[in-house]
């Protein structure tokens, strides 16, 4: 596939005796929104730290735009046009939201000098009130993003992990703990700059309304493997995912 | 009321330069989590610097005292990092805590044997004359030390809230996972914080030493006030050091001139107790949590 953003090829990864992840192959396309369900323990966060470099992979390798990126530093990632978002809070609290946003784009501009001496905004002031926009958090600007809501803390995540113009983004959980109304928007959201700029997501999710929406593909994992794979429709209908679920 | 002017704007002059030494601490805490026990000792050392390179290579005080600076951010901040924090880190806080503590001795011990262990006078900056402003006589070292030590504080913070690099060092301290995968180069910002500990240390060391001469053990007392200064301000803001500093520094004048100058070591032991009893985070401090 030419325009394969994503490819992950023969990845395993054991702890002690138990195979977390068990020889898991997959490529995501240009423009694509897969989603990665399971069951507790069936080895999502395992599979994304590996994708990430976080893990070393027993065996197998990741690809991203064609490069190799085994245990490539995270902020190689970065510059290769790798965004994500953080299961746990990760924003900085005692900055400004817009100051958040704009830290999320300012390593890709400049040289060593005008990091000392150049403007502080990095020019990014605008970029970063359009995606303030864009996240609909205009009335949160100026606030220490420490002071915020779960859900909003959430939002301004994704606003940065989008600052840096990413090609693919790794969403891990973006739903949990955020309310329904916040829910709609960042699904809303996610949509938006999906459809816009041909972004591709790869998400991890518990929320099965949220996945089963947002994504246009999934893929269930159980016990470290494929277990099943297709359309949102085609994964509701699947008896081997009701199984792992319900625990037939 | 002029006497209590004085001993106000005396206080202030001593506690900026406390706060710079605070500011260290609280920035070397933010961006590495290491305490620093030398820090004292670290306000103590760049003054011998300055003595070296005048009394014994006969270099004038005015290329002294910056090449003091620079051997102290080499030193103090670049040598210190790569010698003691980096190896003895990934042992975890406690061993780095001890380590910091052994080279506050060695530097001690180390001034006492090569150079002296009498205090040694120390050119100052400014003359020592008086200023009258009303009533109030005030020292003009006094008022020019608390320029000094405002202004590099004010810079450090214009600094640290406006450059890039500064938004950088702060996203560090504040969250160094997520700073690293935002393409924040971690290790350099790091670094960054320990070469401007040892220059703020230096400045402290060129402020501080003309009053009370120049000794090895003089970095006990500063290093203990400055660790104080910290705790009360809030260990993780540097306004909060600042704020500390200057507190100590007015609290020390005032205790000795209208309470008892025998007690005055004892009170900001007291400040101390009572702020971690009331207000554990300190006066400025936001509370932070830990996962261990």
């Amino acid at each position: 596939m030419s325009d394969t953003v994503l490819s992950v090829r023969n990845i395993s990864k054991s702890f002690g005796g138990i195979h977390a992840v068990n020889d898991v192959s997959f490529d995501v396309g240009k423009g694509e929104v897969l989603g990665l369900i399971g069951p507790n323990g069936s080895g999502k966060s395992t599979l994304f730290n590996c994708v990430l470099g976080q893990l070393p992979a027993d065996a197998g390798e990741v690809q991203i735009h064609g490069q190799r990126v085994g245990q490539m530093r995270a902020s190689r990632l970065n510059k290769l046009g790798v965004g994500r978002t953080f299961q746990q809070l990760s924003v900085f609290p005692q900055m400004s939201v817009l100051d958040n946003i704009i830290l999320a784009g300012q390593e890709h501009h400049g040289s060593m000098a005008s990091r000392l001496f150049g403007p502080s905004d990095a020019g990014l002031t605008a970029e970063a009130d359009r995606m303030i926009q864009f996240f609909k958090l205009e009335h949160l600007r100026d606030e220490m993003a420490g002071s915020l809501s779960y859900g909003q803390q959430k939002l301004v995540d994704a606003a940065m992990a989008f600052m840096a113009g990413p090609s693919l983004v790794l969403l891990d959980e973006p739903a949990g703990g955020v309310n329904l109304t916040m829910l709609a928007n960042l699904k809303d959201r996610l949509e938006t700059y999906n459809r816009e700029h041909g972004t591709t997501f790869v998400v991890i999710e518990h929320n099965m309304e949220f996945v089963m929406t947002l994504c246009t593909r999934i893929i269930v994992l159980a016990e470290g493997a494929i277990i099943a794979e297709g359309t949102p429709d085609e994964i509701r209908s699947n008896q081997q995912v009701i199984d792992a679920y319900l625990g037939g | 009321m002029s006497e209590f002017i004085q001993l106000i704007v005396s206080g202030l002059s001593t506690g900026s330069i406390y706060a710079l030494a605070a500011v260290g601490f609280t920035l070397l805490w933010q961006a590495s989590q290491t305490i620093n026990f030398a820090q004292g000792e670290f306000v103590m050392v760049p003054a011998f610097f300055v003595l070296v390179l005048t009394v014994k290579m006969g270099l004038p005080v005015w290329l002294a005292m910056p090449l003091a600076v620079i051997l102290a951010v080499l030193i103090l901040g670049a040598l210190f990092k790569r010698l003691i924090v980096e190896p003895m880190f990934r042992h975890g806080t406690i061993p780095l805590v001890i380590a910091t503590i052994a080279l506050g001795i060695l530097l001690k011990e180390m001034v006492k044997e090569f150079y002296s262990p009498l205090g040694q006078p120390f050119p100052s900056l400014f003359p020592q004359t008086v200023l009258k402003i009303g009533n109030a006589s005030i020292s003009v070292p006094d008022i020019a030390n608390l320029i000094i030590a405002m202004g590099t504080i004010f810079a450090l913070q214009l600094f640290l809230s406006g450059t890039r690099t500064g938004r950088s060092m702060q996203a560090t301290a504040q969250n160094p996972d997520v700073a690293q995968i935002l393409g924040v180069d971690i290790k350099r910002m790091v670094l960054y914080t320990f070469l401007i500990n040892g220059a703020l240390a230096a400045i402290a060391s060129i402020l501080i030493t003309p009053i009370y001469l120049a000794k090895f053990s003089n970095g006990e007392t500063l290093g203990l006030v400055a660790f104080i200064a910290a705790i009360v301000g809030g260990f993780n803001q540097i306004r909060g050091a600042l704020v500390g500093g200057l507190l100590l520094g007015v609290i020390d004048n005032l205790s000795a001139a209208y309470f008892s100058s025998e007690y005055r070591q004892a009170l900001p032991m007291l400040l101390l107790i009572v702020i971690i009893l009331v207000r554990p985070q300190g006066l400025l401090g936001t509370a932070e949590g830990r996962t261990v």
